[in-house]
């Protein structure tokens, strides 16, 4: 009904709008920020702690080559795959990624590497790709756990070696793939604790910011926590359990409401260093002073292990990405028909006012 | 077929059927005919079971005495209706639009899809309808799927067969199909009720007519005898052997109008509502728009006031074209329309007395975006005084006042603009006795003012005696232009009831 | 009699009902108050009031916008998305100094207004799905600008988000002062009085020659505009830019205050002081949960009852 006139006119702006968004996103291009130009010193952070990692190989069940199928061969010849499950934004991924990258290069492997972008659909179409441009042995940085089917079959067809690092893909370990690297979450939540006790001297209250609910890092995480303080300090009361969401905003506002309703708190844990930074932010607010409130938190992010040397973090348990070295060394045990793990803990290591200085360059 | 008798429907506030008695026989077209608010719908709704009727009045089907429930009811005993709008699934195929609900089933209860298809490529057939059955509704024209509606009404073995103008989206040549097909339901004799306000279609078509007015029906009989006058007057209410000579509205009658048309519109054409509409308005004359409902005067109204989009035509104000679809340009050449539905078009429920009247002329009342509150106020006191709004103040919402200071609010609102041209659209509907005579009185002075008006009105006393010259429309086209002595009932009705192409002597 | 008695029983009840729809969102903040008084230890204190209006005051400030767009009986769901822009182009600006940065994040919810106010009233979109369309493409875009959390060390945005003023914190300042001009706006201006017309009945103002795309397109730029600028507030008080999880979840909140505050969705009224206290509302709520250390679960919960609250205030104002 509307004359061409006006529709014309209507498209006109319409795409102005589009115009107009375009602008925006090129925007981005002639962007300064605020430390400019000191981005390059990055790397020594990457090729950190190399020695952090070792496998932890006792106990568990083993897999060789021989029960999984498929011929021996030399590492130095092969083809290896990695496919990355997100975005190189967060440090985590960037460190996993430069970890996996360096220790290809330093054993002159031939390495083909994916990014899934988070959409699982892409990561199945970017493993079968990597299959098809002749990857010998695959590592894997799953999105989810599950839907991995078809990339199984299609591997074992061809007999080739997976390692799945970070998170395990639900499949039968040794047939379907070979073994599985990862942290302890409970084991980090254990560590944490130990690190609170030291730090407020095993008697008090604490506080718990928990992270996004329904997460297994989350529930790990908590009763490593939990446990071994009922266990080693029971004087050290877990008085305030409340969700941070994994993010710095909202640990900074659920701190905020807890040092008023609860001014004589000792410890907080908080399940993530972003948390954490917020607590520190909210305590910072109140007028509170560097150390009056011992904070532990997980990760070992470059920002939390600077909070220690400034005095406003008590301690940091790294949750590893550097997982390279290990993933090859299992690899190549593995296709020199070596017995390996299935199950492969990662070797975590941990930030206090005694190495923090030194090692906050090694923080990713 | 089907019968009623002493059927009554009262609503909260209106009795909309008194005492009806309707009967539609097997092999009959039976026209169903009568004015906006005369009952012609209520009436569908009762027989097809979307309203119950009020205790008392019987409805008979098929010899037996029943009460629909449900349109579901009413379906499943025969009875189809075809709305004005087409109501099935537009993405859905064809056929399975022709089958919703009652699917052939094979075996494992799954859809027999290939006897659907040879099915429905048969019924379609029968029509006259050839269309692939696997597209879906939507690819289809309008006509055509009028006609799988159509389809869909004979196929469920429908023994009465309702049509609420199921023209008036039709082009003429699916016009011709559909009387076709209307001819073959006949001939099976089924009982067709056909519902529509062109007279060509039904003289074309109609066997029988029943004409309701104010609820009750006031004619029925055959068709064939019925002069088209008699018809027109029997809808509209008007005896044409007792023209009266002196009015009961209060219109004065003759103004002095300038010479120079202050409005001019030339062949306004809007794809199915108007063709090549040309009229005139001088300044201090009241011009009326007559014509019967669906004959293109609201639509008239507004394509001037730029509100409906045309697709060629133009409209001078004073010399100066305005830029056709769109309503603050019209507005800003001083066009200012009262539209027909008063609460859905006309007042914003919600606000004040007080911002409804300032609401057009808002942008002249404010400063750097600021509204200048004494301003409003002032010109507020001055509307609400010399129109005699009656509200309890100024900031009552306008929802809560009577249909006639709700037009009066209006009026005030336009007023405040200081227009050229004033279009009314149906302007004293709704509202009561006291206040249309205000109304009317209103106009008067208005148009006595300099005030070029447009007067559409459905009431024909109102009509004749308000407007100096009257201009007549028919299928969205103007047929005549009654000027002088000619304003009267008579030719009026006579305007209206000639046959197509017969109109112009 | 029985009768007689029944019909005032029900006008009395309806009158009720009324009040409670106009003024039950300042009794719910006064319940709150008074049982925090009572039940939470070191709740009547300066600091504790600080900390809550400090915390409110970008959602406030959000719920300012989505108040004009629920006006128009629209609704714009792209403000969390556009907070996170909003704080990636901060940090990506702030190399050209503050107002700069300023200046590019109210930009981009400009930009992204115009996008929402075009569809909406050009092309016909429905708010609910052209709004749906920006939140999404929002984020990305915004973690495409600055992929990961980072830290803001700017002082003049650290003094914003710190700073206070005889007391009163520049950011609880600036959002009360944000809420006086906005409540100004929709009473003393033309485009308030054309934008409550259009909620209210959107033919009788197109018929009333009011410039209704204008109108459109200026709520969703004043809404995207309004949430930059809570994006900035939110920035400034975290100290770092966080595209990932700033802003998330903001729509809801926004929402809920405003109908919460007591405007219909169904357009054609907008109320700012009802708004500002739906916002504090939402927050005494969290906050009372969260200093009794309620399971985390209980507070979505709580929070669901209060929609569900409003929600069914705003059906029963509906019907009218």
């Amino acid at each position: 009904m509307k004359s061409t006139a006006f529709r014309r006119r209507t498209s006109a702006r319409a795409l102005l709008a589009t115009g107009l968004l375009t602008g925006l996103v090129l925007a981005s291009g002639c962007a300064k920020s605020e430390d400019e130009g000191d981005g390059d010193k990055k790397s020594s952070a990457q090729e950190g702690g190399e020695a952090a990692a070792s496998s932890d190989t006792s106990g568990g069940e083993t897999c060789t080559i021989d029960a999984y199928g498929g011929k021996k061969l030399d590492l130095k010849n092969a083809t290896v795959g990695f496919s990355q499950s997100e975005k190189e934004a967060n440090p985590f991924r960037i460190a996993e990624t430069a970890s996996i990258k360096a220790e290809a290069k330093k054993r002159g492997v031939k390495l083909l590497t994916a990014n899934a972008q988070s959409q699982f659909s892409k990561q199945i179409s970017d493993v079968q790709d990597l299959i098809a441009k002749g990857a010998d042995l695959l590592v894997i940085a799953p999105l989810n756990s599950d839907g991995w089917e078809p990339v199984l079959r299609s591997a074992a067809a061809r007999h080739i070696p997976i390692v799945t690092v970070d998170r395990k893909i639900n499949a039968e370990p040794c047939k379907d793939y070979v073994s599985f690297i990862g942290s302890d979450f409970v084991e980090q939540g254990r560590r944490a604790a130990d690190r609170m006790i030291e730090a407020t001297g095993g008697k008090g209250t604490v506080a718990i910011l928990l992270g996004a609910a329904g997460n297994n890092v989350t529930t790990e995480r908590t009763k490593g926590f939990e446990e071994r303080l009922k266990e080693k300090a029971p004087g050290l009361k877990v008085v305030f359990k409340q969700t941070g969401e994994f993010a710095r905003e909202k640990g900074q506002q659920v701190t905020e409401q807890l040092i008023q309703s609860k001014p004589g708190i000792d410890g907080i844990y908080a399940e993530n260093d972003e948390m954490g930074l917020g607590a520190v932010n909210a305590l910072k607010g109140a007028g509170k002073k560097a150390g009056a409130v011992k904070i532990v938190t997980v990760d070992g992010t470059r920002n939390a292990v600077q909070g220690i040397v400034d005095g406003w973090i008590s301690g940091v348990i790294e949750s590893n990405p550097r997982f390279g070295p290990l993933a090859f060394t299992t690899l190549d045990s593995f296709a020199q028909g070596g017995k390996v793990s299935q199950e492969i803990v990662i070797k975590d290591s941990a930030y206090t006012e005694d190495n923090a200085k030194s090692d906050v360059d090694k923080a990713y | 077929m089907l019968s009623v008798s002493g059927l009554s429907k009262t609503f909260p506030s209106v009795r909309a059927l008194d005492g009806v008695e309707f009967t539609a026989r097997a092999g009959e077209v039976h026209a169903l005919v009568g004015e906006n608010g005369a009952g012609k719908s209520t009436l569908i709704k009762l027989l097809t079971g979307v309203h119950r009727p009020d205790p008392g009045g019987t409805l008979t089907y098929d010899g037996r005495e029943v009460s629909f429930a449900t349109p579901l009811d009413a379906q499943q005993a025969g009875i189809s209706t075809i709305y004005q709008e087409v109501n099935l699934v537009p993405l859905m195929s064809v056929a399975r639009n022709l089958f919703l609900g009652r699917e052939p089933r094979g075996r494992l209860g799954l859809i027999d899809f290939r006897r659907m298809h040879r099915e429905a490529e048969r019924a379609l057939a029968e029509l006259g309808v050839r269309v692939d059955v696997r597209r879906p509704l939507r690819e289809l024209g309008v006509g055509a799927q009028q006609m799988v509606a159509l389809a869909r009404a004979v196929a469920v073995d429908a023994r009465v067969v309702l049509m609420d103008e199921p023209t008036s989206s039709l082009e003429p040549r699916e016009v011709a199909t559909l009387f076709g097909v209307i001819r073959m339901l006949r001939e099976r004799g089924i009982a067709v009720i056909y519902v529509s306000h062109r007279m060509d279609e039904l003289y074309a078509i109609c066997d029988t007519v029943t004409v309701l007015r104010d609820g009750k029906v006031v004619h029925t009989g055959p068709l064939a005898g019925l002069d088209r006058l008699r018809l027109v007057s029997l809808m509209l209410g008007r005896d044409m052997d007792t023209v009266q000579d002196e009015g009961l509205t209060k219109f004065t009658g003759e103004h002095d109008a300038g010479r120079e048309p202050v409005l001019r519109a030339e062949e306004l054409t809007a794809r199915h509502r108007l063709s090549e509409v040309s009229l005139d308005i001088r300044p201090g004359e009241v011009l009326g728009l007559g014509g019967l409902l669906g004959s293109g005067r609201s639509e008239t109204a507004k394509a001037l006031a730029g509100a409906l989009p045309v697709d060629s035509g133009r409209v001078t104000v004073a010399g100066t074209r305005v830029r056709g679809g769109s309503t603050p340009a019209a507005i800003r050449a001083g066009i200012s329309l009262l539209p027909e539905d008063r609460k859905a078009e006309g007042i914003v429920p919600g606000l004040s007395v007080r911002e409804n009247i300032a609401l057009a002329a808002l942008p002249g009342l404010s400063r750097f975006g600021l509204v200048d509150e004494a301003r409003i106020d002032r010109i507020v006191d001055t509307f609400v005084k010399r129109l005699r709004i009656k509200a309890s103040s100024a900031h009552q919402k306008v929802g809560e006042l009577s249909g006639g200071n709700q037009q009066k609010v209006l009026l005030a609102r336009w007023l405040a603009m200081n227009p050229k041209v004033l279009l009314l659209d149906e302007p004293t509907r709704g509202i009561d006795v006291g206040a249309k005579a205000e109304v009317q009185k209103l106009i008067d002075e208005l148009a006595a003012d300099g005030l070029g008006v447009l007067l559409i009105s459905s009431d024909m006393e109102e009509l004749i005696e308000g407007s100096d010259r009257v201009v007549v429309l028919k299928d969205g086209a103007v047929v005549e232009e009654l000027t002088g002595d000619q304003v009267t009932e008579d030719r009026l009705m006579r305007a209206i009831a000639a046959p197509a192409g017969e109109s112009r002597d | 009699m029985t009768e007689l008695t029944l019909g005032r029983v029900s006008a009395d009840r309806a009158r009720l009902l009324r009040l409670l729809q106009e003024y039950g969102v300042y009794l719910g903040v006064l319940v709150l108050l008074l049982v925090n008084i009572a039940f939470t230890p070191h709740f009547l204190s300066g600091e504790n009031f600080r900390t809550q209006a400090v915390q409110v005051a970008p959602v406030l400030v959000v719920a300012l916008g989505m108040a004009l767009a629920i006006g128009t009986e629209g609704v714009d769901l792209s403000v969390g998305s556009v907070m996170a822009l909003s704080t990636s182009l901060i940090s990506l600006y702030l190399g050209y100094g503050v107002w700069i940065a300023l200046l590019a994040a109210l930009l981009g919810g400009i930009v992204v207004g115009l996008a929402n106010g075009s569809l909406v009233a050009f092309v016909g979109v429905q708010p609910i799905v052209a709004t749906l369309a920006l939140m999404v493409a929002g984020r990305g875009l915004a973690l495409v600008m600055l992929p990961q959390l980072k830290q803001v060390n700017d002082p003049d945005m650290a003094a914003l988000g710190s700073g206070d003023l005889l007391g009163v914190p520049y950011l609880v300042l600036i959002a009360a002062g944000l809420a006086l001009l906005v409540a100004f706006v929709v009473r003393r201006t033309t485009f308030g009085r054309q934008l409550l017309a259009i909620g209210d009945s959107r033919p009788a103002a197109q018929l009333a020659g009011l410039p209704v795309r204008r109108v459109l397109i200026l709520v969703y730029v004043l809404c995207g505009a309004l949430a930059a600028f809570a994006g900035v507030l939110a920035t400034a008080r975290l100290t770092a830019s966080d595209p990932t999880s700033l802003g998330t979840l903001m729509e809801l909140s926004a929402i809920t205050a405003v109908v919460v505050g007591g405007t219909p969705l169904s357009g054609g009224r907008v109320r700012i002081g009802g708004t500002v206290a739906g916002a504090v509302l939402i927050q005494l709520l969290t906050a009372t949960l969260i200093k009794h250390d309620l399971p985390p679960s209980w507070t979505q919960i709580a929070q669901a009852v209060v929609i569900v609250l409003a929600v069914y205030a705003a059906r029963e104002r509906g019907k009218r």
